[in-house]
């Protein structure tokens, strides 16, 4: 007979204290790595000017003042730009989903002539970066005289290749019975997709949107290449003017707008991040 | 109200194809069965009379009316899918409810429907549940409840109850025949399994590779199989079939029916020397397999038997005997020989000792 030897459980516990010892160190320190330019941020829109200079920097501002943010809001006329943001946000997303959901739904459980090639096409779409196709797409705007206008900033972003491929591999899991049940309960395709499909989608859509959202709410490289006048340009690109407001780079004006910029989305955030995590876990495990 | 005719049907999947040239009547209001392997066109047959995956080519008609032009929803049919298909999102009320709120059916109307189906499926207690808080029994009994609200000319079930352990498909079974009886609607239902066909069915359609094999009632079926497909199909230990002598017609007698005996038994028209190879109890019977104690070709093939009598031993030395109206004979092709004078003649009694 073997004799099996008895585990030591003073060492095992040990082990045991020592490897989650370690792995809390670990996470510790990735959120430090990720939380410590936030952090900054905030501190140093609360510093006066010359504190913000000052070597070696102060962790947190010694002469606590909200200069910087009556600075921002009384030289810069945020309101309007605010407002191109909030409108582009609504539009954009509105806009995507509609053209979104059918568009995974049809590419998911329908069969056609000329699906796959309509499919790698949109996928090409997705990988060609906007860094190549932006002068056509100026000229295109320019030609079709809407330059002056928030359509350029709306038009090009509301297919979004990426969230349709989302959308469709998630479609593509739901059982083919389940749309068939649902035509002999005499749903019509867009019960099909509000009732069922949808509903068992939830979590990658708010995956979508919230990037969506996020997305064009930071969105820094179109709306700049896409105008040519102040009157349609957003938030982001009044945050740039940040730098020249007074003479000089004044960080502290920098940081105070950089956070009223942060502010929404950090919101959103917190609202979705749970459905978020857990529709990228979901894939995780897939 | 609910007769199903398919005329000269043909499906196919690409180039593959899976029913040719079918011709079919299910009769309304009996219980109908369709039985056979896996793989064999099941499926693809409801689906056809659901309207979930058309045909081919061919006519079909439900109650005398042609309905390859009308939509799923419209042919007055609901279908218990093989997987269920319940809808994961909505509670077990709100699956029931769908079909109808799609109908336009006023709530009062709907609130009592629903009440009623739950009521008769034993899931009143469940209705606000979701459906993966059931188990697979009760999950089971909500599709069955989502079609009976629909009140359908056609009950299409497939493999309904596959799924569930031995005991709850038993009492799954009875509560469907019950169903039927109460509703007196067309079913058809599908299975792969020949005991739940032969003892639910009124007529059983028994399918193989696409093509109907035989068509009737259960009784019909055991006892006057039309070929020897049918005749292994039906039956737990299957028939018993092995060329006769004259190397191209067939014979085929039943386990069950098989007399053993110590003594040359001398009223049997057929009858063997055979060796006891194993020996299997059952509890009241006793399967054996046995060797046919003989050089010719056509016999080296191992048979069953099942018997009544525990007594024999492995390795003894026995006869069977099996009486003439329990002797069946087929064709070169398979197919039954019903005029059987002649070969009962050519394959006469104790021919084949040792
Ligand atoms: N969508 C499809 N594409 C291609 N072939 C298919 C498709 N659906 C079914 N088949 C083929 O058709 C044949 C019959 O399938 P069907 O689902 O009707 O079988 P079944 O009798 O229901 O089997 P089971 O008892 O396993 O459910 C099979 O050989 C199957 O491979
Ligand atoms: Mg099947």
């Amino acid at each position: 007979m073997t004799q099996y030897k008895k585990p030591n459980v003073k060492v095992l516990k040990a082990k045991k204290m020592a490897s989650s010892f370690i792995s809390t160190i670990l996470k510790l320190g990735v959120c430090i790595m990720f939380a410590f330019p936030f952090f900054w941020m905030i501190s140093t829109s609360f510093k006066t000017y010359a504190e913000s200079l000052q070597f070696p920097p102060t962790l947190w501002p010694e002469d606590f003042t909200l200069q910087a943010y009556i600075t921002v809001f009384e030289k810069l006329e945020l309101g309007s730009y605010l407002m191109n943001s909030i409108i582009l946000v609504v539009a954009n997303t509105a806009l995507m989903v509609v053209i979104m959901v059918p568009a995974a739904y049809v590419f998911a459980k329908y069969e056609f002539k000329g699906k796959d090639f309509m499919f790698s096409i949109l996928m090409v779409a997705f990988m060609v970066p906007t860094c190549l196709t932006f002068i056509s797409i100026f000229r295109m705007f320019a030609h079709a005289n809407m330059l002056n206008s928030l359509w350029p900033q709306i038009l090009p972003c509301i297919c979004n290749a990426y969230g349709i491929f989302l959308l469709r591999q998630n479609f593509m899991q739901i059982p083919e019975e389940l749309i068939e049940s649902a035509r002999l309960d005499e749903a019509n395709e867009w019960q099909i997709i509000t009732k069922i499909m949808l509903p068992m989608a939830k979590s990658t859509m708010a995956t979508i949107i919230f990037l969506s959202v996020t997305g064009t709410w930071n969105s820094y490289f179109w709306p700049l290449v896409m105008t040519i006048s102040d009157e349609y340009r957003p938030l982001t690109i009044a945050i740039e003017k940040l730098k020249g407001l007074e003479s000089g780079l004044v960080w502290p004006n920098v940081m105070a707008g950089n956070l009223v910029l942060l502010l929404p989305v950090i919101v959103v955030f917190l609202f979705a991040s749970k459905k978020i995590i857990a529709s990228m876990a979901y894939r995780g495990v897939k | 109200m609910g007769e199903i005719v398919f005329k000269n049907i043909c499906k196919s999947f690409g180039d593959t194809k899976v029913i040719e040239n079918l011709d079919l009547t299910i009769k309304d209001g009996e219980f109908t069965v369709l039985v056979g392997a896996s793989g064999c066109g099941k499926t693809t047959l409801l689906r056809m009379i659901a309207g979930i995956g058309p045909a081919t080519s061919g006519e079909l008609y439900i109650d005398g009316e042609e309905v390859t032009d009308i939509p799923p929803g419209k042919r007055g049919i609901a279908m218990v899918f093989q997987n269920y298909a319940i809808y994961p999102t909505m509670t077990v009320r709100g699956n029931i409810e769908f079909g109808l709120k799609n109908k336009k059916i006023p709530k009062s109307e709907r609130d009592r429907l629903i009440a009623d189906a739950a009521e008769v499926v034993g899931l009143t207690p469940y209705l606000n549940r979701m459906p993966s808080q059931l188990s697979g029994g009760q999950r089971q009994r909500v599709a069955l409840a989502r079609a009976m609200v629909k009140t359908p000319s056609v009950f299409l079930l497939d493999e309904p109850l596959s799924n569930l352990d031995a005991k709850l498909r038993v009492a799954m079974r009875t509560e469907l025949i019950e169903l039927h009886h109460r509703l007196k609607t067309t079913f058809v239902y599908v299975t792969h399994d020949q005991t739940e066909a032969m003892s639910m069915a009124d007529t059983i359609i028994l399918m193989d590779g696409g093509k109907i094999q035989q068509m009737a009632a259960p009784e019909v079926i055991y006892n006057d199989p039309n070929n020897i497909f049918t005749a292994q199909f039906i039956g737990t230990p299957p028939m018993n079939v092995h060329k006769m002598r004259d190397d191209v017609n067939y014979i085929g007698y039943r386990p069950e029916k098989i007399q053993i005996f110590r003594d040359k038994p001398t009223d049997c028209t057929y009858v063997r020397k055979v060796k006891v190879i194993t020996r299997e109890m059952l509890g009241s019977e006793t399967l054996y397999k046995l060797q046919i104690l003989s050089d010719a070709e056509n016999e080296k093939e191992p048979i069953m038997s099942k018997s009544l009598d525990m007594s024999f031993a492995v390795d003894e030395e026995v006869y069977i005997g099996v009486p003439k109206e329990d002797l069946y004979y087929f064709d070169a092709n398979k197919m039954r020989i019903r005029e059987t004078d002649m070969l009962e003649r050519l394959y006469c009694t104790t021919e084949g000792d040792k």
